[in-house]
């Protein structure tokens, strides 16, 4: 139990004060048991108060402190801090909240704010004297990273973590590096040919002999947490045999002459029995199709010493430090007869449109018909109110104008039609789009609630749409192609990558980071970052910079040696655990196992994965499990606290009505604090020389000015010679 | 449901229109432009229906008409698509839509067949000149016959089908209802706008150039009245022949002010001129110009050994009543006015 207890209640420059009686309050705690000091100040946070607690802690030898200000999610550590450096444990340290939940949320009954102020304030005084101090928890780990997803972004990172000497898996679920660019040709905004690209991260990576990567690899399993993460990987075998001569190897891809449709180029182009996904993919090690050569046998016979049919699965044990999730994005798949798709010939996909314009050098040709016009159809798989994919994909505007660009630069004759939603070519990219539109590329602008129709019409494709940029106008445009900007979506299996890893998904089913402007790369699991498209839709250099952020984090973490985790964990009574399993059964984290303790059995918490949730704690049917700074005597010390008869008088409060039209204050005499102030102003004194002359508190007289100027009492009248402070002036 | 055509904006280009494509329908320019209104605005609509390529809308519009070219639009134009100049550029386009005989248009889009015709008809003074062994009595006479004809043949033949031609794309194809009496009612709207472009006046920091223009319709007029009601060349009365000097004096005068004003490409509207534009302040200078030399030297009873100057006179008097009158820029002069009288027929109320 704490016996001196420090309760500093906020004013919060009014944001509290014009609504709950905080001095009388400050005075009410006052009288309270084992509370030593009890104070209403201006602003809780302000330097000046920092400092003030910290003197009180020591000269009153304060155990515990309690602010009552406004959100812990503001201001938690500020406060945990100003107990660190007075010496005291951070942990007896509690945030009571009446700012959001008192004076806010109740501004129209300051009454009842007060009441339920008081009541707050008593429960969090009562559960700081159960506080105990808690130390960070100190976890080795092991100076080892799993990347997943041998895309850019995991390319990228992978050579980043490897060059600050962390060792590095990359698993990559198919038998070649370079995810959705490798498909490409040319990307934007800087023309780079994308297999160049690719070739060049690879040929980087490769550098580092602490680099391994697994192609046509992925994970089975996964357990241990931060520090020590165990997961086991499976390589598919490519049936080469590992000394096959190349030249052997060579000449039979040449000779092979079975075929099967190739989903890399879209089905466009056919891929033999022996392949690589484009002659310069990576690792140069071609993969075999063994179903295809069942029948071949004089070829099998013929080229016997590359092959190894009997080459078995491979699983792996990795042990990492810490997990990078890279695994990138799918092309969302129109549904059939989504604006012709599949239903009309004539129409594919924006990455279809780009494989094919790869595969046409000179005469772009579909279905054996020179192509002379495209028509282009925005958003299809974005931005659907009412369907599943409600965010926008980012990058498929610029991607289209790029591709639009490029066939004119590449065909010459050639006119496209653009029909989109909005243009969102954020940044430096609006300047392809200006670029387009000089070219000639048409424009037309669709809502939602009036899509586009994609029509045969005898042997011509019509596309119909109501443009709202001719005032609505139905219009026909005659394309030879036409194309479905399709959006991006998660991959296919991140169900599963989130199952092995607990990463949440999004309700987009894209991984989930904490924060996306705080934490953007971190995830709720401690020692696993996410990075790429896998967060979202991204354009190359956004992936990147993603993926090398999370890298950046893992060097941190690990290169210490050692993590400081927040100690507000769960913890079992070994005593009285009977080993039910209960608690295990609900932890989502599998921080709970079995263990023995003095030749019994009990729950053991893993403290590096537990994240202190608390579903634990509940199920116990002994109640042998709880949460540190959440104990049954805490929370229980808090509902007593807060069901306490308050004895608070109605009114009075200096209730300040924050109505604008309400101008005057109401008031039959000014504070004297104000008189003070006002006499200062009426001398032309600077706000230092007002604080000097009166001695009254800096941030009181700027608050106090704040008020004042609020109900037109005074206003700012120009700056001081020197420039630096406003003189005020009084208003009639 | 109209059929998009992005060929046209290529056929447009030969009438001078630039960058246009560059629009992203922004919209600046209808809000800059002090003569759009809500019931009639533009420029964009008529960029937007320039890239479709909606022959039909843009021929059915009077919009170009309404149009006065400040350049405002240009000057705004976030994205330099020359809005302004794409008016100016529809304008030619319609004046070759109008004429059915189709010269126009083949006129305004090659200026090597526009030389050859005036050289066509710089032979046929000589050859004419020649016809009547260079005898100044009877090149006067046959001048001064030939200008009265020609207007009227004109007038008749190539630009009264052409206003009708105007009036059935504007009002009768797109089902334009309009009550006989509106059109009575509404004729004083075509003879105020014919005589003072009054309208032109509503653009900013036009008082000038409304004022230059004015004075040169006025001048250009008399001086038409002069020469053909009043035989300027063959009269004794000392008022008409005044009169005379001072209206040739002012076309050639503002004329000058005019191609200075060209050259200077300092405004807009200066900046981009095609051939016809050149042509037509050109031409207006040499007829106010040569007519008044030739009344100079007739008072000065040396024209008869300068007949030089009366042949040079005749052609460009025959030019410009053969090809800028009927197929040139000329016919604005009718186009404008009757669109402002169109488009008060269209109105509502
Ligand atoms: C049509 C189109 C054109 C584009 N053009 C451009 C452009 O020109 N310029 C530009 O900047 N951006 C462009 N982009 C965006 C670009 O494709 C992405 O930003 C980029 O591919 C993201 O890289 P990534 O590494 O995160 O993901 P990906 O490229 O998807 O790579 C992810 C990798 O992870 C692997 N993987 C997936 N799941 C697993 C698993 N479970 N286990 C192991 N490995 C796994 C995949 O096989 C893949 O190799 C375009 C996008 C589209 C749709
Ligand atoms: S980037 Fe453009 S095409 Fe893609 S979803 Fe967003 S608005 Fe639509
Ligand atoms: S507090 Fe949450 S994470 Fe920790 S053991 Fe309990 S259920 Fe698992
Ligand atoms: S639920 Fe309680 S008793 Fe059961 S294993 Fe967990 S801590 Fe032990
Ligand atoms: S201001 Fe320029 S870009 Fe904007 S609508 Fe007008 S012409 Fe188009
Ligand atoms: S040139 Fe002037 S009058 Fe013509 S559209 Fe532009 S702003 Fe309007």
């Amino acid at each position: 139990m704490k016996e001196k207890i420090g309760v500093y209640i906020c004013h919060c420059g009014g944001n509290i004060s014009d609504y709950v009686k905080v001095e009388e309050l400050s005075k009410m705690f006052h009288e309270e048991d084992n509370v030593v000091v009890s104070k209403d100040v201006m602003f809780a946070c302000a330097d000046s108060n920092q400092k003030e607690m910290i003197q009180d802690i020591q000269e009153f030898g304060l155990d515990s402190i309690v602010v009552c200000s406004c959100s812990p999610k503001l201001h938690l550590h500020t406060f945990k801090n100003v107990a660190e450096r007075a010496g005291l444990n951070p942990s007896n340290y509690v945030q009571v909240n009446i700012r959001e939940q008192c004076s806010w949320a109740h501004s129209d009954q300051p009454h009842e704010a007060t009441v339920k102020a008081a009541g707050l304030i008593r429960a969090g005084i009562n559960r700081v004297s159960y506080s105990e101090s808690l130390e960070p928890i100190d976890i080795s780990v092991k100076n080892t990273a799993l990347v997943l997803g041998a895309g850019v972004a995991g390319m990228k990172a992978a050579i980043d973590l490897a060059r600050s000497g962390t060792e590095v898996f990359i698993i990559e679920k198919d038998y070649f590096v370079g995810g959705r660019v490798a498909q490409k040709e040319t990307l934007f905004p800087t023309e780079t040919n994308a297999k160049q690209l690719v070739t060049s991260l690879y040929q980087e990576m490769k550098k580092y002999n602490n680099i391994s990567l697994f192609a046509g690899a992925s994970i089975e399993k996964v357990s241990g947490s931060l520090g020590n993460f165990n997961i086991d990987v499976k390589v598919k075998p490519r049936y080469l045999s590992p000394n096959a001569n190349p030249q052997m190897v060579k000449q039979a891809m040449d000779e092979c002459t079975v075929t099967s449709a190739d989903p890399f180029n879209f089905g466009f182009k056919s891929r033999k029995a022996i392949y690589k996904n484009y002659p310069d993919a990576w690792p140069d090690v071609p993969v075999v199709i063994p179903e295809l050569l069942e029948n071949e046998i004089d070829y099998k016979e013929k080229f016997k010493t590359i092959f190894n049919f009997n080459e078995p699965e491979q699983i792996l044990s990795l042990v990492a430090g810490s997990v990078l999730v890279t695994t990138g994005f799918n092309h969302y798949e129109p549904k059939e007869g989504e604006y012709g798709y599949k239903t009309i010939d004539n129409v594919i996909t924006l990455p279809e449109l780009n494989t094919l314009m790869e595969l046409n050098p000179k005469q772009l040709v579909y279905n054996n018909k020179q192509v002379k016009s495209v028509a282009f159809i925005y958003c299809v798989g974005s931005r659907q109110t009412k369907g599943d994919n409600k965010y926008c994909s980012r990058q498929c505007c610029t991607s289209t104008i790029h591709t639009s660009l490029q066939l004119k630069e590449k065909y010459k004759d050639i006119q496209t039609y653009h029909l989109y939603r909005d243009i969102r070519t954020y940044g430096k990219q609006e300047l392809m789009y200006e670029a387009s539109s000089k070219q000639g590329d048409l424009y037309f602008k669709y809502e939602e609630k009036e899509m586009p129709v994609v029509e045969k019409v005898d042997n011509s494709t019509i596309v119909k749409v109501k443009d709202y940029l001719t005032a609505k106008m139905p219009l026909e445009i005659e394309a030879d192609l036409v194309v479905l900007v399709t959006g991006m979506v998660p991959r296919e299996d991140s169900a599963q990558i989130s199952e092995f890893l607990k990463i949440p998904m999004g309700s987009d089913r894209f991984f989930n980071e904490i924060h996306p402007k705080l934490k953007p790369v971190e995830t709720v699991i401690k020692g696993v970052y996410i990075g790429g498209a896998c967060q979202g839709p991204k354009n190359i250099s956004e992936s990147v910079q993603s993926s090398m952020s999370g890298a950046s984090k893992i060097v941190a973490l690990l290169k210490r040696g050692t993590v400081s985790v927040d100690p507000i964990i769960a913890r079992v009574d070994s005593d009285i655990c009977t080993w039910c399993g209960k608690c295990a059964e609900v932890c989502d984290y599998t921080a709970i196992r079995e263990i023995e303790v003095d030749d019994k059995r009990v729950a053991g918490v893993n403290k590096a994965v537990c994240t202190g949730c608390g579903i634990c704690a509940p199920v116990c049917p002994v109640n042998a499990i709880e949460i540190a700074q959440y104990t049954d005597h805490e929370i229980e010390s808090m509902i007593d606290g807060f069901l306490f008869e308050v004895d608070i008088k109605e009114g009075e409060v200096i209730q300040n009505d924050q109505h604008e039209e309400d101008e005057s204050t109401g008031m039959k005499e000014y504070p004297q604090i104000w008189k003070e102030i006002l006499a200062g102003i009426q001398e032309r004194n600077t706000i230092p020389e007002i604080i000097q002359n009166t001695g009254i508190n800096g941030d009181l007289v700027t608050y106090h000015l704040m008020t004042m100027n609020k109900y037109g009492i005074v206003s700012p009248d120009g700056m001081d010679a020197k420039e630096e402070y406003y003189y005020y002036k009084v208003k009639n | 449901m109209a059929k998009v055509n992005p060929k046209f904006a290529e056929e447009l280009k030969k009438y001078g229109s630039y960058d246009f494509y560059a629009c992203f329908n922004c919209g600046n320019c209808t809000a800059t432009c002090s003569l759009s209104t809500q019931e009639s605005s533009f420029p964009r609509e008529m960029i937007r229906y320039t890239t479709l390529g909606l022959e039909d809308e843009i021929k059915a519009s009077l919009k170009p008409w309404e149009c006065y070219y400040c350049g405002q639009c240009s000057t705004e134009c976030p994205r330099n698509a020359s809005p302004g100049e794409l008016m100016m550029s529809l304008r030619r386009y319609l004046t070759a839509a109008y004429d059915w005989t189709g010269l126009s248009g083949i006129l305004y889009k090659s200026l090597p067949i526009t030389i050859i015709a005036f050289v066509l008809i710089f032979l046929g003074v000589i050859a004419f000149a020649f016809s009547v062994q260079f005898d100044l009595e009877r090149m006067l006479h046959v001048g001064h016959l030939f200008e009265a004809i020609a207007i009227g043949t004109i007038g008749v033949v190539i630009l009264l089908p052409n206003v009708a031609r105007m009036w059935y794309f504007t009002i009768l194809k797109p089902k334009a209802k309009v009550p006989f009496l509106k059109y009575v009612k509404s004729l004083g709207e075509l003879f105020i706008h014919m005589f003072t472009q009054k309208r032109a006046l509503g653009c900013d920091d036009n008082q000038l150039r409304w004022f230059e223009h004015f004075i040169l319709v006025i001048g250009y007029l008399s001086l038409l009245f002069t020469t053909v009601v009043l035989n300027w060349f063959g009269t004794d009365s000392l008022f008409i022949i005044i009169l005379g000097y001072v209206m040739s004096a002012i076309v050639f005068v503002v004329t000058i002010d005019f191609i200075r004003r060209r050259r200077a490409k300092k405004e807009e509207m200066t900046k981009h001129s095609q051939p016809s534009d050149i042509l037509f302040v050109a031409w207006l200078f040499w007829m106010g110009f040569s007519a008044f030399l030739v009344r100079l030297f007739i008072d000065l009873d040396i024209l008869d050994t300068n007949k030089w100057l009366y042949i040079f006179h005749l052609t460009v008097l025959a030019q410009w009543a053969l090809v800028i009158v009927p197929f040139g820029k000329w016919s604005h002069f009718l186009y404008r006015s009757f669109a402002m009288y169109f488009a008060r027929l269209k109105a509502k109320g």
